[in-house]
């Protein structure tokens, strides 16, 4: 008997059949269905339109039009508890869980600083910055099996994201990018290929401040000395020992911040990026160099 | 190294026809010492499927020498054959490039007809409101061809890879691939073409993929005369050439690139590349 | 390097207000921009009738071209995968991602896992969550010794029989229900 493989079967199937070439192709039955208007008895006469009526004669009312009554869609006033809903700030939410996943399937590097570009390039998380996302936003499903060792930037996180991080040893921060930075961090090689100077990074607005600067918030304008007791006031409160970053292998790894005017790591704003030649082009005018610094 | 050009042979002798059956073995027997078995290292490696092996073969004379063993990985080349992918990329490959200039004219472009003929009422006769209406004789055609329609699609990217991967594995099922060493011939002469396509069963018509698209001189002069063998450079493979020709001939570096290139469509996130030519579907 | 260059002071200057010259984020700096040193009092530049004129603009600023410079690595994380990159072997995976064993290939039929190392075994729900299906994809091998396998399989773990569909040319399997959770594991 022929081996019961499925590729060694068909395989072997052909040997014996023609050979395969423009004349002998076909699709698959019921792939392709006739668009041909119907004739004849069945198909022709009204060819399934009804008799008379906007059915027929396709002038159909407009949609939502309910023949006079005040229609759906207009019935319900506006609320004022959802005034500017359209216009508020959204963060598109990944768990830890799927963190995990993606540091176990190797799609994230754990030892370099995590930030959202990388969350994107993994290609298992997507925002879109025009419809008023303004980064991603860590949730607590999976907080219990979280044993990751990282140093992640993110642009939201609660109290119990903090502590799961942490408590494994990693690093947290939370950091705003504008709109604008956010179109470079989804996609950094179409922004190189564009040959613009890197810009600076805004500063969050009067809304967001309040969060990026508390300590609790691990918020990247916060004090570095009130963020290490807010991490001890966490590790008491959730109850392990707060791992001393001091002695570890990484910890120049996981001290690595961006600064405030900073949109990737490692390139300061001002330089233009050239992908082709594989060079970077700084700028010498003091000018320029004082606008970027500023 | 012998064990394994052992069981070569012998699944070779199980699989192919009985004309170059008897050839191999005479080959071997004798050169078996200059054979060559090239055994790969895969970035992605084969996972259940066994890879196949091919003989490689010269083009300097016209009898058959076989110069080596040659492996090749399954996903690309032993696919399970989807003659109806198959036929979706030819289909493809023909429809998309074809801009159909048929053109009527619509019952405003007709010449004419902008008076009402006759009055609505009084006389009898049924109301119309011009004379080119798509009613009447010699009136405009109501939902005809308009020129310069163009029935541009794309297939989508993994169906498109698909079809390469299900021919080459035809082809090689079916015996009509042949995995050559290099392309240099020992003169210009389409004969001498001839005369090797008919020597080794070759189908009449061939297709030679090279690596790069520069080919040595004596090939282009020699296939200059012949209509139906024709060389190809990699980036130019497609379903309909593979399938129009009945003979598909690669060279070493062309068999690997095309290996390298798909495995590589394979295992990467092809959303961007698909999200270039998506539609919004009506 | 992309440690913390500079302190608080920085961000209190700009929280002041005393950079109020930088109007939006573009790398030109815009015509009414002053290369005069900021001043202390606040200046009412949201006002075309209050901002100063501009003095002068270079049409052409120096810079410096880097050749393989050493920022590049950071540029190189940045670009997107060519291929999706391998999985590494780890002592333990806390997501409850199994990785593919070996001793699977030595089996009569075969499952490959998708580009992204998962298991392609997939619910399908149509006709408005009336209909379940749950599809074995991409398998290889004797795929009919595989079917009998997992009726026998959720047989005995749902005590009744399963009803599946079995498409050798396409290699999967469709089992009629909802059992991704215990094909999976």
């Amino acid at each position: 008997m022929g081996s019961r493989q499925i590729t060694e079967k068909s395989l072997a199937m052909l040997r014996s059949l023609p050979r395969i070439s423009l004349a002998n192709l076909r699709d698959n039955p019921g792939a392709k269905k006739n668009t041909k208007r119907g004739r004849g008895q069945h198909g022709g006469d009204k060819h399934g339109a009804g008799n008379k009526g906007s059915g027929q004669r396709m002038n159909y009312m407009r949609l939502g039009y309910e023949t006079g009554n005040n229609p759906f869609y207009l019935r319900m006033p506006h609320e004022p508890y959802y005034k500017g809903h359209h216009l508020r700030r959204q963060y598109p939410p990944l768990s830890l869980h799927a963190l995990q996943s993606l540091i176990d399937k190797n799609c994230v590097d754990v030892t370099i600083p995590i930030d959202i570009s990388t969350l994107v390039k993994s290609g298992f998380y997507n925002f879109f910055p025009d419809q008023k996302h303004f980064g991603v936003n860590l949730t607590d499903e999976g907080a219990d099996i979280f044993a990751a060792k990282i140093n992640i930037e993110v642009q939201w996180a609660s109290e119990q994201v903090i502590a799961a991080v942490e408590r494994n040893g990693g690093v947290i921060t939370t950091a705003y990018y504008d709109p604008h930075s956010l179109f470079l961090l989804k996609d950094p090689k179409k922004f190189f290929q564009s040959g613009q100077a890197i810009p600076r990074r805004m500063i969050p607005p009067p809304d967001a401040i309040e969060y990026y600067t508390s300590a609790e918030n691990r918020g990247y304008l916060a004090d570095p000395e009130k963020i290490s007791q807010e991490r001890l006031k966490l590790s008491q409160k959730y109850g392990y020992t707060l791992p001393n970053l001091e002695n570890e292998p990484q910890y120049t790894m996981l001290c690595e911040r961006k600064d405030p005017r900073q949109i990737f790591y490692g390139l300061e704003p001002g330089w233009v990026v050239n992908l082709k030649d594989e060079c970077i082009l700084k700028p010498k005018d003091k000018e320029l160099q004082d606008f970027y610094a500023s | 190294m012998t064990s394994l050009l052992i069981n070569a042979l012998r699944r070779i002798h199980l699989s192919l026809p009985t004309q170059t059956a008897v050839k191999c073995f005479s080959t071997s027997s004798y050169n078996s010492n200059t054979l060559d078995i090239t055994k790969k290292d895969w970035k992605f490696p084969p996972q259940y499927t066994k890879p196949r092996e091919v003989w490689i073969e010269n083009l300097d004379s016209i009898e058959e020498k076989k110069l080596g063993l040659f492996e090749l990985h399954p996903a690309v080349y032993a696919t399970v054959p989807r003659i109806d992918i198959i036929h979706q990329n030819v289909i493809w490959q023909r429809k998309f490039r074809w801009v159909s200039w048929a053109h009527t004219k619509t019952r405003a472009e007709v010449r004419g007809g902008g008076r009402k003929p006759w009055p609505q009422k009084g006389l009898g006769r049924a109301r119309h409101g011009s004379i080119r209406s798509p009613l009447w004789r010699g009136g405009g055609i109501a939902h005809g061809p308009r020129s310069g329609k163009s029935h541009f699609f794309m297939l989508p990217f993994h169906l498109r890879i698909h079809g390469l991967t299900s021919t080459l594995s035809a082809k090689l099922a079916q015996d009509d691939l042949h995995v050559v060493r290099d392309l240099n011939l020992p003169s210009d002469e389409p004969n001498y073409i001839i005369d090797l396509i008919e020597q080794r069963n070759w189908g009449p018509s061939v297709l030679i993929v090279d690596d790069t698209d520069i080919a040595p001189r004596n090939l282009t002069a020699a296939l200059d005369a012949l209509p139906h063998v024709n060389v190809m450079p990699v980036y130019g493979l497609n379903v309909y050439s593979m399938l129009k020709h009945d003979t598909l001939v690669l060279t070493q570096s062309a068999a690997e690139r095309i290996e390298e290139r798909i495995l590589c469509h394979l295992h990467s996130n092809t959303r961007k590349q698909q999200a270039a030519f998506k539609l919004d579907q009506v | 390097m992309a440690t913390v260059w500079r302190s608080q002071c920085t961000f209190t200057r700009i929280l002041s207000g005393k950079t109020c010259r930088i109007l939006n984020n573009a790398a030109d700096l815009g015509s009414k921009l002053s290369p005069t040193s900021q001043s202390v009092t606040s200046r009412k530049y949201s006002n075309y009738a209050h901002s100063p004129l501009v003095k002068h603009i270079k049409e052409q600023y120096e810079f410096e071209v880097v050749k393989k410079p050493p920022e590049w690595t950071y540029v190189q994380r940045l670009l997107p995968f060519d291929t999706i990159p391998q999985v590494t072997p780890k002592e333990s995976y806390p997501s409850g991602w199994i990785p593919p064993k070996d001793e699977a290939k030595n089996l009569p039929f075969f499952i490959e896992r998708t580009r992204n190392h998962e298991l392609p075994i997939y619910l399908d729900i149509t006709f408005r969550g009336m209909r379940k299906v749950s599809a074995i994809r991409k398998i290889e091998g004797d795929i009919w010794l595989m079917n009998d396998e997992v009726k026998e399989y959720l047989k005995n773990k749902y005590c009744r029989y399963v009803e599946t569909r079995v498409h050798e040319l396409g290699g999967f399997i469709e089992v009629k229900g909802d059992f991704v959770n215990a094909l999976r594991w």
